[in-house]
C-alpha cells in the first residue's frame, strides 16, 4: 500500500488510500450482509458441520450399519479395524474437497457475473471505486466464508472423532487446517476469476471445479515433478492430518506459489473487469 | 457561463458499426440539456461514455473540476435506462450504500439518503426490499442513489420512458426541481419531455449531432410561417392537389427564387405548405381553388412547430 507515496499528485495521496480503503470495507460489508440475506452464512458452514459430524460418526458406526444391511449370511462376524482418529480427520478434509468444495463453488459462482447480468454493477461501477477495491472486497467475503466454513466443519469433526474414535492432537488438526483453508482459498480465487471473465455463473463454476479437479489431479499424477503447485495442497493436508510428515521444502514452495497465484489471479480479474467495461 | 464538460469528436465504434460518431458539444454549469434521438441514436451510448461505463475510441470528455487523477466520477450522478439494485436491500440501504460507496460517511450517507428518499416519494417504501418495487418506485430510487452525494452532473438515460403519464409528470416535476439546484444532461425521444423541461436541446441521429443550441433559439430561428390546406375527399380536389403540389415541386427543382412556397407535403386529402410571405401564398391558394372550383374543407395559417422540425431533422 506504500506504492502511492511515490506519485507526484496534489491531493494527498494517504488520504486517498484511506478514503479508498474505507470504500473497500463498505463493500465487504455489503458482501457479508448478502450472504446473511440470502442464508449463505448459514447454510454453507452448516453443510460443513454435517460433512464434518457424519465422518466420525457413520465409521463409528459402520459395524452396527452392516449387521443391519441383512445381506451377510448368519453368525459372520464383523471385524473392521477401527481407524485412527488422525486417518478420520483426513477423510474429512477429503469430504470437504468434494461436496464441501462443491457448496462453496455454488455459492459463490455468480459473484461477479450475477451482478453484471442483472446490470447492478452498471449503478455500482459509476461510483468512484476502484475496480481492483470491488475484486478485493469480494474476494475477502468470500474467503471468510470459506475459512469460517472449514472451521466450524472440521472444529466438529476433531470434536466427534475425540469423542467417538480417539484423540489427536489438536496442533495437527490445525496446520491441516491452515494448509486445506489455502487450498480452499484458492478454489474460491479461481472462481472468482472465472465469474470475473465469463458471462454465465453455471459456466463459471463449471470452469473452477474444472480447473480444481485439473490442478488436484496433475499433482497426484507427478508429485515429484508438480508437487510445489497449488493443486498438491489438498494432498499436503491430508497428510498432515494422518499424522504424516510432508517434505516441509516443496510444502512451503507449494504455499508459497500458491499465494503468489491468488495475488496474480485478482489483479487478473480486477484487469478484466475494467477492461470488459471498456468494451461492453 | 462556464462549460462543465465539454464532449470533443466523441467516437464509439461497436466493430464496424459507428453508434456514436464525432459528436461534439458543451455542457454549461447550472443548464439543463436534452439528449435527443430516435431509437438507435446513440444516445444510451453517449451516456454511458459520459458515466465511464464505456470507453470511447476516441475523442475526449473534460470535465470541469475533474482531480488530476481524471476521477470524474465523484462529480455524476447517473440514472441508467433500466436501472437495477441489489434486490434484497431496502432502498433506504441501498441510497445509503451508494452514498458511501461516493465517500460519504456513514453518518453523512443516511443524513443525505433520508431527505432523498422523502424527496423522490419512496419514504413509505423504503424499508422494504428492493424486489418488491414497482418499475416507477424503481425509477425513483435510482434519481435518489443518483443524487446522494450531490453530484455537479446529473445524466440521466431516458428517466421518464418507463414511466406511466402520472408517474412521468411526478418525476418531471421533480427534475424540474433538481435543475435548480444541479446541471442535468438527460436522453429522450420525446421532444415534448425536452420541450418541457430543458434549456438546450442536441439532437442526434445515427450518431451525429443532427442540431444543437439554446430551444428558445432554435424555435425562432426556425420558424416558419405555415399553411395547413384541408380538402374534401372527392377525386377531383385530390387530383388538383396532387398536380398543385408537383408544380410546387418543379419549380423548387428549378430553382425558381421567386417560388413563395418552401416546401410542400402531402398527407391524404390535407396537404401543409411552408411558405415565405403568408398573405400572398394565402392568396394564391385561394384564387388557384376558387378557378377550379376545390371543396375547401379547412384552411389554416400558422407557424412550424419544433416538432415539425425535429420529425425533419431526424426523419431527413
Ligand atoms: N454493445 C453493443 N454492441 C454492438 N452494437 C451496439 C452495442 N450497443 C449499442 N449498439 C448499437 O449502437 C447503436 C446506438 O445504440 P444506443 O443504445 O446508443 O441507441 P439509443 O439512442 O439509446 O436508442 P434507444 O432509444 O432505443 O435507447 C444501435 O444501432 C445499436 O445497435
Ligand atoms: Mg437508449
Amino acid at each position: 500500500m506504500k506504492g502511492a507515496a511515490n506519485t507526484s499528485n496534489k491531493l494527498d495521496p494517504t488520504s486517498f488510500m484511506t478514503s479508498s480503503f474505507i470504500r473497500y470495507l463498505v463493500m465487504v460489508q455489503k458482501e457479508l450482509l448478502e450472504q446473511a440475506r440470502s442464508y449463505k452464512l448459514l447454510w454453507v458452514p452448516l453443510v460443513f458441520v454435517l460433512l464434518g459430524i457424519m465422518q466420525p460418526v457413520s465409521t463409528y458406526y459402520m459395524p452396527v450399519i452392516l449387521e443391519h444391511a441383512g445381506s451377510l449370511p448368519e453368525g459372520t462376524v464383523i471385524d473392521i479395524p477401527m481407524p485412527l482418529g488422525a486417518e478420520v480427520l483426513a477423510q474429512t478434509l477429503q469430504q470437504f474437497g468434494t461436496l464441501g468444495m462443491l457448496v462453496l463453488v455454488l455459492a459463490c459462482m455468480g459473484t461477479v457475473s450475477g451482478e453484471r447480468l442483472s446490470g447492478v454493477s452498471a449503478i455500482i461501477l459509476v461510483k468512484p471505486i476502484s475496480a481492483s477495491a470491488y475484486i478485493s472486497s469480494k474476494w475477502t467475503s468470500m474467503l471468510l466464508l470459506a475459512w469460517g466454513s472449514l472451521a466450524a466443519g472440521y472444529l466438529a469433526s476433531w470434536y466427534y472423532t475425540g469423542l467417538l474414535i480417539g484423540e489427536t492432537p489438536i496442533v495437527q488438526a490445525y496446520e491441516s487446517m491452515l494448509v486445506y483453508g489455502l487450498w480452499l482459498s484458492a478454489v474460491m480465487t479461481i472462481t472468482l476469476l472465472f465469474s470475473t471473465w465469463l458471462r454465465s455463473s453455471a459456466a463459471a463454476a463449471f470452469a473452477a471445479l474444472g480447473g480444481a479437479l485439473m490442478l488436484t489431479l496433475l499433482a497426484s499424477l507427478f508429485p515429484k515433478q508438480l508437487g510445489w503447485t497449488p493443486g498438491a495442497l489438498s494432498g499436503f493436508a491430508y497428510q498432515l492430518a494422518a499424522a504424516g510428515t510432508p517434505d516441509s521444502s516443496t510444502l512451503s514452495a507449494a504455499v508459497v506459489v500458491t499465494i503468489v497465484c491468488m495475488l496474480g489471479s485478482i489483479s487478473l480479474a480486477a484487469l478484466q473487469l475494467r477492461k470488459s467495461l471498456a468494451a461492453e | 457561463m462556464t462549460a462543465l464538460l465539454e464532449v470533443k469528436d466523441l467516437t464509439k465504434a461497436f466493430g464496424t458499426v459507428k453508434a456514436v460518431d464525432g459528436i461534439h458539444f458543451t455542457i454549461a454549469e447550472g443548464h439543463c440539456v436534452a439528449l435527443l434521438g430516435p431509437n438507435g441514436a446513440g444516445k444510451t451510448t453517449t451516456i454511458r461514455m459520459i458515466a465511464g461505463l464505456l470507453k470511447q475510441t476516441s475523442g475526449q470528455m473534460v470535465f470541469k473540476g475533474a482531480g488530476n487523477r481524471g476521477e470524474h466520477r465523484e462529480l455524476i450522478g447517473y440514472l441508467p435506462q433500466t436501472p437495477s439494485f441489489h434486490n434484497w436491500m431496502t432502498g433506504f440501504e441501498f441510497v445509503v450504500y451508494a452514498g458511501q460507496l461516493c465517500g460519504l460517511t456513514s453518518a453523512e450517507a443516511k443524513k443525505s439518503a433520508k431527505e432523498l428518499v422523502e424527496r423522490v416519494g419512496i419514504a413509505g417504501a423504503a424499508k422494504r426490499r428492493i424486489g418488491s418495487y414497482s418499475g416507477g418506485m424503481k425509477q425513483r430510487l435510482g434519481l435518489a442513489q443518483a443524487l446522494v452525494h450531490r453530484p455537479k452532473l446529473l445524466v440521466m438515460d431516458e428517466p421518464v420512458s418507463a414511466l406511466d403519464p402520472i408517474g412521468r409528470r411526478e418525476v418531471l416535476d421533480l427534475l424540474r426541481e433538481l435543475k435548480r439546484e444541479t446541471t442535468v444532461l438527460f436522453s429522450t425521444h420525446v421532444l415534448h419531455d425536452a420541450e418541457a423541461l430543458c434549456d438546450d436541446v442536441i439532437i442526434i441521429r445515427e450518431g451525429k449531432v443532427a442540431l444543437q443550441g439554446a430551444i428558445e433559439t432554435i424555435r425562432d430561428e426556425r420558424r416558419k410561417p405555415i399553411i395547413n390546406l384541408q380538402l374534401e375527399n372527392d377525386e377531383s380536389s385530390r387530383q388538383w392537389l396532387a398536380l398543385f403540389i408537383q408544380t410546387i415541386r418543379d419549380e423548387k427543382r428549378l430553382a425558381n427564387q421567386l417560388s413563395l412556397f418552401e416546401t410542400a407535403e402531402q398527407h391524404e386529402g390535407a396537404a401543409s405548405f411552408a411558405v415565405k410571405d403568408v398573405d400572398a401564398a394565402r392568396q394564391l391558394l385561394i384564387g388557384e381553388m376558387a378557378r377550379n372550383q376545390i371543396k375547401i374543407s379547412k384552411l389554416e395559417v400558422g407557424h412550424s412547430s419544433l416538432e415539425d422540425l425535429f420529425m425533419k431533422v431526424v426523419g431527413e
